[in-house]
């Protein structure tokens, strides 16, 4: 157990060594460390990780101290009500905050009305009181904070690592570890902090370290244009988060996750999402404001987390080197959406319907995002379409609101990060012998010339199927379960209903286009692309160690969090999740679903098998299959998967188009009338000028005359003057 | 004769002198007259400079003249210079010729051209030859063949 300033001092060091990397390298990259640039981020990297962990095991002191102060009071209270999780959550939760300094500060700069815009009455504490606008930036730690710090900097740790193979020669390579860095320095902040708008900061800091990364190869047009719409795509998100920034702001007066004490000059502030608040359902205001903020919020988490239907970057964003798409684009910040809604549950909680959006948006998702995969070529991108789907199965485990739900969606964004990491820097290992080239349709049968990549990309493979005992299967079953639950009963039950047996086939085809994918890189006739020249070979150890630590964490961590319930019994003590509104569907899906984990395996095997049969051998059966899917009889749903159902055309069409139009007007506008106005003041002086230029004839006697006139007519005013 | 009517025949003078000056120098074009009538002008008002010195029992006026008459001889020497290499350059002694100062894009102006001066042949007088040609010199006729 850590004194109050050590836990301090861990929560400020996490995010201060990636920083303290980042500036190190950014000045002495280029001249002085050259080659070993890494050195300074990888050892920021461990020692982030480190403190990670020490810090992810001083709250569980602190949780299993909570546990035993929280059963004391469930045993005194429950005599007094049947249901047995009436112990008093305060002595659940697990908090603790560290306000650094205040970035902005205030007085007075809002008075609260009385009402919502809706009519409604606002809830008791907010209710017609003046507040101070304060930003402080606080670091908080709490379960929730803790798992997603180990997840970062453990993924960043070992991505890092890899990259010192997989970047080794790149002209740029101190840029990329500096860019990398700082990085990670944002994402670990971001779910440090606790602030809405501190949060926004980092939710742009990220974003900014994506634009960068994905277009590190600056050179290559395509790079440049993906990185740019990365960002003009995430721009769409974020301006939904602001608005849900704002509105907040003007619900409840405060933009703090914690409650602020009272101090000499200001009254106690309840924080949106703090003890204070939490222990009364009532002061969360739901209806049309309610509603309108959670939307909000899920724009924003539909952009960085690249759901349907901004999920048009992600695909794009693998242009950027791989250790890239591994770290940002897989594993830690496309999950900042789904850490942003579950750290703000307690407010989906006060809206249903926003939480049957998430559900909605997240399964269908992850079956439109399935589907696509399973006809691209491209490794790269039947990845970040699975990538996709997998975080459409983490929003619909958010979406259900539950519990069970809320810990199965980030159980799974804990494992997905091994294993999709692990997937990504296999076929980044793959890509790096074949001399950049990825398209599956060049390559093949590469088992025996990459053994070591090859048994690892099983390994994940296996893990993002869900086959048992990987650590995919016992999320993505907990997901599933948790929909199907929802589906038995209560509102929206056809809705979680349809998504249940949604997600089902979405497992189906998971299975499906993963196993395609290894079979028909790893499997068949040996295929190398001629751009890999004569030394086509198996990574460096560099490279296959990080890809072997991930390997046995697709096989382990499901199976060794999952036990009785370790995973979703520690995030429970984050205070978002610890009280009244989301604690009491507790007891919801607690009940084993034996049936449903041998039924998902056996639907997870029979899509392996399906890729077995299609794609190992001579491809017969999937040739003729494809002919007749592109078929008129087929309704050509071969080419509206190969053509990711047209999404990017329609916006092209709807929205590229329509604005270059209004640009080209525009831009018209500004040629013509702008600076037609602006070139009239230039001109008019050279047009009047010219009207005297015939004055200078160059003729010396009217030059005299001129003179001459001009002291007449001065003398002739003199005396009109004096006259 | 008072003092003043003195005062006002030097003055008429003066502008007498002036006003001619004036006039020669915007009516003709030869460079040279043109710098006569300026020189003229400027006689006209040292004439008046003398008078005002004269009327007011001042010196000054006189001083200024001596300067003028200074600035003037110096003016004389530089302007006749300047005549000179011009009149060489182009044969003109017209004023209308050096037009180079004006706008780029203006066209010259073009007056009536002044009529070129009639050369004519000069006509010798023949005399009846006297006596006997003496011999020439060889030495004479090979270098001195012109004379």
């Amino acid at each position: 157990m850590f004194e109050g300033d050590k836990i301090h001092l861990l929560m400020a060091l996490i995010p201060a060594l990636p920083l303290l990397s980042t500036l190190i390298v950014a000045t002495f990259g280029k001249f002085v460390l050259r080659e070993r640039s890494h050195l300074p981020v990888i050892a920021a990297m461990a020692g982030s990780f480190v403190l990670s962990l020490l810090l992810l095991y001083e709250v569980h002191n602190r949780t299993v101290l909570a546990d035993e102060a929280y059963a004391k009071t469930e045993t005194t209270d429950a005599a007094a009500t049947d249901d047995h999780h009436a112990g008093d959550p305060t002595k659940k939760a697990v908090e603790e905050v560290y306000t650094l300094w205040t970035w902005a500060a205030v007085d007075k700069e809002y008075a609260r009305g009385t009402e919502n815009v809706d009519g409604t009455a606002a809830p008791a504490d907010v209710a017609g009181k003046e507040f101070n606008f304060i930003v402080d930036v606080s670091l908080r730690a709490d379960p929730l904070t803790a798992i997603m710090l180990c997840v970062v900097t453990f993924v960043s740790t070992l991505v890092m690592i890899y990259a010192v193979g997989y970047m080794h020669g790149d002209p740029s390579y101190w840029r990329f570890f500096t860019y990398m860095s700082l990085f990670v320095f944002s994402m670990t902040m971001l779910v440090s902090v606790s602030n809405f708008v501190m949060l926004y900061v980092f939710w742009e800091a990220v974003g900014v370290s994506s634009y960068l990364l994905v277009g590190f190869w600056f050179e290559k047009p395509s790079a440049v244009a993906a990185g740019k719409k990365a960002f003009l795509v995430n721009r769409v998100g974020d301006f939904g988060f602001a608005i849900a920034i704002f509105l907040i702001w003007v619900t409840y007066g405060t933009l703090n996750f914690h409650d602020t004490a009272a101090t000499d000059t200001a009254p106690a502030v309840a924080g949106i999402l703090g003890q204070l608040r939490l222990a009364d359902p009532t002061l969360y205001v739901g209806g049309a404001v309610g509603l309108a903020i959670c939307l909000c919020l899920l724009t924003g988490a539909c952009g960085k987390s690249a759901q349907f239907p901004l999920h048009v970057w992600l695909p794009d964003a693998m242009e950027g080197p791989t250790p890239v798409s591994a770290l940002m684009h897989a594993a830690t910040m496309v999950t900042a959406g789904v850490y942003m809604i579950a750290r703000c549950t307690p407010l989906f909680m006060a809206s249903p319907h926003a939480q049957h959006a998430v559900a909605a948006v997240g399964g269908f998702t992850a079956l439109f995002a399935a589907l696509i995969a399973i006809t691209q070529t491209d490794l790269k991108r039947v990845l970040a379409y699975s990538t996709i789907s997998q975080l459409g199965y983490m929003f619909l485990g958010l979406g259900a609101g539950t519990v069970a739900g809320i810990s199965a969606g980030m159980f799974h964004l804990f494992t997905h990060a091994f294993f999709k990491a692990l997937l990504f820097l296999a076929a980044g290992s793959v890509m790096h012998a074949m001399g950049g080239v990825i398209d599956m349709r060049k390559i093949g049968g590469l088992r025996h010339l990459m053994p070591k990549t090859c048994w690892t990309f099983w390994f994940g493979a296996l893990a993002l199927s869900g086959v048992f005992p990987f650590a995919g299967f016992w999320s993505k079953d907990a997901i599933i379960a948790a929909a199907g639950v929802r589906g038995e009963e209560g509102p929206a039950a056809t809705l979680y209903t349809v998504l249940f047996w949604a997600s089902l086939f979405t497992a189906f085809l998971t299975a499906l286009y993963t196993f395609r994918a290894l079979f028909l890189t790893f499997y068949g006739r040996e295929r190398i692309a001629p751009e890999a020249g004569h030394h086509a070979h198996e990574s460096p150890s560099v490279m296959t160690l990080p890809l072997a630590i991930l390997a046995f964490c697709a096989l382990g961590a499901g199976a060794l969090f999952d036990w009785h319930s370790i995973f979703a019994n520690f995030l429970g003590h984050t205070p978002s999740l610890a009280y009244s509104a989301v604690a009491a569907t507790a007891s919801h899906g607690e009940h084993s679903h034996l049936g449903l984990a041998v039924f998902s395996t056996f639907v997870a095997l029979s899509g392996v098998g399906l890729a077995a049969y299609l794609y190992l051998g001579d491809q017969i059966a999937v040739t003729k299959l494809t002919t007749w899917l592109s078929s008129p009889f087929g309704l050509r749903l071969y080419q509206l998967s190969y053509g990711k159902f047209f999404v990017d055309a329609i916006y092209q069409l709807i929205i590229v188009w329509p604005l270059q139009l209004l640009a080209s007007v525009l831009g018209w506008f500004d040629r013509r009338v702008i600076d037609g106005l602006v070139n009239l003041g230039g001109h008019l002086p050279v047009r009047l000028g010219a009207l005297l230029r015939p004055l200078q004839m160059g003729l010396l006697p009217f030059y005299a005359l001129v003179m001459m006139l001009g002291t007449l007519v001065l003398i002739g005013t003199l005396f009109m003057w004096r006259a | 004769m008072g003092e003043l009517e003195l005062l006002h025949g030097y003055l008429i003078i003066g502008a007498l002198l002036f006003g001619i000056g004036l006039v020669g120098f915007l009516a003709r074009r030869n460079m040279i007259v043109m710098f006569l009538a300026a020189e003229m002008m400027l006689q006209g008002i040292s004439v008046s400079l003398v008078a005002w010195g004269r009327f007011h029992n001042d010196w000054g006026g006189q001083m200024l003249v001596i300067f003028i008459l200074t600035v003037a001889a110096c003016e004389a020497a530089i302007a006749l210079a300047l005549v000179l290499m011009l009149f060489h350059s182009s044969g003109r002694l017209d004023v209308a010729v050096w037009q180079h100062l004006r706008e780029s894009n203006q066209l010259p102006f073009v007056d009536q051209e002044l009529p070129e001066a009639e050369v004519e042949e000069p006509v010798w007088p023949e005399l009846t030859p006297a006596g006997v040609e003496p011999e020439h010199s060889l030495d004479e006729v090979v270098h001195r063949g012109h004379v």
